[in-house]
């Protein structure tokens, strides 16, 4: 099911799609605009001579379990990215670029936290989003905050779980301690101990290496290594030669769009 | 500028149309509410300024219905020419508010021998006027367009949800502590039928003024906006 | 999703707990500005009809806004807020958690202030048990107008001037039937108290409906 950033109940914004399918509501990623016409999905319409469309080269079989189609996300003003593709099927998907050319964004558009100009997205509701910061609530603790988050998936895990995910992260003296009194290489660790304790079909991974230690990146290359195959994950890095050696398909992001790099083996 | 919302006919037809019946309004009716319509019996000369001051309450109050359905539109469909409606009609909205207050209060103080009074529809319209200069600050304080028109967008409505529970809110309150209750701004029920048809033909006057306004607000707006879409495609 | 809801306020009393220095803040300085107003006017003044309900409003609004604030700021802090959001079900259920939790801490600041009012004003309650429910439902309808106005500003410079002048406007109805419903219970005028409060209670769910209906789209 397409959504855009949703704005009314499903029911009445499913009714207005199918308004605007059938060409009575103006609007819609159906229209051809020309020139600076009128982009009904927002304030900007992204004037297109040529589109560089970059489509997935997934295996012929493999389903794309997430998905941006002709994706524009509008910052400030500012259009970080234009009409992209990008669709993850199960396994690792890297997706490269240096800083500023609008990873993040597309890993926050897929996670549904930005609202797309253009475009659709086409996401299941169980996603993981880890990004550049590590999303912890200060006043709890490490163990609170994975909790929360578990029990909000309705996730009814038992407590032991998320102990032993705590422990293979490193954390086991620092579990219950506020999470402001721990270090950022502490809070990282316990960040990344999610993906033991909320296993999600879609996983977004936005440079998770960054200010890793050794010991630490070594255990996220063993999470990644170990994942269920069905599991679709997409890790945003500016480079990083072993995520790149695991990674099923990669792609390069730059100046707003995003283009497939040679596939590995 | 051409664009599908803002078609040339509205630019090069109507615009002007609407420049001309308004000032022609603004003429006719300024004569008939200085030379035509009677002083009043007890108020004298000064009640004239009824023709002004509430010509403008009444075109504050269409100028912010029309930026709540300019709002939900913005939220609903996320069209641009919402978005522009919405900060002409309250831009138009806030200075009529302001009209509407200082008139009353230049009415008031002859006539009543006050300012100012806690009249529950005086109090409206001050809180509706910081209500909508607050509207404006915040889309000052805006960057980004997309979300500027969303927060302004809730803004908005919820703005013009609260005129009426605070009027309701206020006039109980008179009602307790037994205040008196002022003269109505329309004067008293019986009216002269000349000063009702010059007050009239003054509502219709601010209305036609306050279109041609709207038109060429949103105009300018939707230029700005078509800029920005280009500067950044 | 009424479970969400309550994990999310049940997470911000937790963390409201350990990091108890914010509504300490609250409280103290509704406790300030309560008995400082109440200086300032003099004691006689302030003892006069609708005057300390007033005070007590009106300083109750601002708390309500420091401790909206504070809880926001403290989701901005590693990107917490982003965590819930990117959960399914997390937007609709942000708002209607906040509300709940920053009218729970509110609660406790009126509770205190408003007592220390009673004891150094030496007011006699005629009504308690209406002065409680009004006071209730008076605290319940501050947040959804806050809370909302906050989430508005959130990525804003300015936002700390600009939630007041948001709010203000929007919450003097609420102000005014406040304080109407208190002084009543206080003065023993049953009929007027009860419909005050109701009015207040109408307020309330106007305010909390629309913003759980607009709010959640709104939130970055």
């Amino acid at each position: 099911m397409a959504l855009r950033a949703p704005l009314l109940p499903e029911h009445l914004a499913a009714a207005r799609d199918g308004l605007r399918r059938g060409g009575l509501l103006a609007g819609g990623h159906h229209h051809d605009e020309r020139g600076a016409g009128e982009e009904a999905g927002s304030h900007h319409a992204v004037v297109e001579s040529t589109v560089a469309s970059a489509r997935s080269f997934a295996a012929p079989d493999a389903q794309p379990l997430a998905a941006l189609r002709e994706a524009t996300v509008i910052l400030d003003d500012r259009a970080v990215l234009r009409r992209i593709d990008l669709e993850l099927a199960a396994g690792i998907t890297v997706l490269r670029g240096p800083n500023g050319s609008g990873k993040t964004t597309a890993l926050r558009a897929l996670a549904g936290l930005v609202p797309l100009a253009r475009g659709s997205r086409d996401v299941p509701p169980d996603v993981l989003y880890l990004g550049h910061r590590p999303q912890l609530l200060h006043g709890l603790t490490a163990r609170e905050n994975l909790r929360f988050f578990r029990d909000f998936r309705g996730g009814g895990g038992r407590e032991a779980r998320i102990a032993a995910a705590l422990d293979s992260w490193g954390l086991h003296a620092d579990a219950d301690r506020p999470v402001e009194r721990m270090s950022a290489g502490q809070r990282r660790r316990a960040a990344l101990a999610r993906l033991d304790t909320e296993p999600c079909t879609v996983v977004l991974l936005d440079e998770p290496f960054a200010e890793l230690d050794v010991a630490a990146a070594e255990l996220l290359l063993r999470a990644l290594r170990e994942a269920p195959p069905t599991a679709a994950i997409l890790v945003a890095t500016h480079g990083h030669a072993e995520i790149d050696a695991l990674a099923a398909r990669l792609f390069e992001v730059g100046d707003g769009k995003v283009t497939p790099a040679r596939q590995r083996p | 500028m051409t664009t599908t919302i803002f078609p040339r006919i509205l630019t090069v037809r109507i615009q002007p149309a609407l420049a001309v019946a308004s000032i022609v309004g603004a003429l006719v009716a300024t004569a008939m509410a200085l030379l035509w319509a009677p002083p009043d019996a007890n108020q004298g000369e000064v009640q004239r300024i009824m023709y002004v001051h509430v010509p403008s309450a009444w075109l504050a109050y269409l100028a912010f219905v029309v930026v709540f359905l300019a709002s939900v539109g913005w939220l609903w469909s996320r069209r641009p020419v919402f978005d522009a409606v919405a900060v002409a009609s309250a831009e138009i909205g806030v200075l009529f508010t302001g009209l509407a207050l200082v008139s009353g209060s230049i009415w008031a103080k002859p006539t009543w021998g006050v300012w100012w009074t806690w009249e529950p529809r005086l109090i409206t319209t001050a809180v509706m006027f910081v209500m909508y200069v607050g509207y404006l600050l915040l889309r000052s304080l805006s960057t980004d367009m997309d979300r500027r028109a969303t927060r302004a967008a809730v803004v908005g409505i919820v703005a013009v949800l609260n005129v009426p529970i605070v009027h309701l809110s206020v006039t109980w309150m008179n009602a307790l502590h037994q205040l008196p209750t002022v003269l109505r701004a329309g004067g008293a029920p019986a009216i002269d039928e000349r000063m009702l048809a010059t007050l009239i033909v003054g509502v219709v006057a601010f209305t036609l003024l306050y279109a041609w306004m709207l038109l060429a607000r949103v105009s300018i707006e939707r230029q700005r906006q078509e800029r920005v879409m280009r500067e950044q495609a | 999703m009424l479970r969400r809801v309550l994990l999310v306020a049940g997470r911000e009393a937790r963390a409201d707990r350990r990091q108890a220095d914010g509504l300490v803040a609250a409280i103290t300085f509704m406790a300030v500005l309560v008995l400082l107003l109440s200086l300032v006017v003099g004691p006689h003044v302030a003892r006069e009809r609708g005057v300390a309900p007033a005070l007590f409003w009106v300083a109750l609004l601002f708390a309500a806004v420091i401790t909206a604030q504070r809880s926001f700021e403290r989701e901005l802090a590693d990107d917490a807020l982003d965590g819930v959001l990117a959960l399914p079900g997390g937007r609709d259920a942000l708002y209607a958690g906040k509300l709940l939790a920053i009218a729970g801490s509110l609660a406790a600041v009126a509770l205190i202030g408003g007592l220390l009012q009673l004891v150094f004003l030496d007011l006699d309650v005629a009504l308690p048990g209406h002065l409680a429910i009004a006071a209730a439902l008076g605290v319940a309808a501050l947040p959804p107008i806050v809370v909302l106005d906050v989430v508005l500003t959130l990525r804003l410079r300015a936002r700390a001037a600009l939630v007041p002048i948001l709010a203000l406007p929007v919450l003097l109805p609420q102000l005014v039937a406040g304080t109407n419903a208190v002084t009543a219970a206080i003065a023993g005028d049953e009929p007027t108290a009860v419909a005050w409060s109701l009015l207040i209670l109408a307020f309330g769910v106007i305010y909390t409906v629309l913003g759980l209906t607009i709010v959640p789209t709104a939130i970055e």
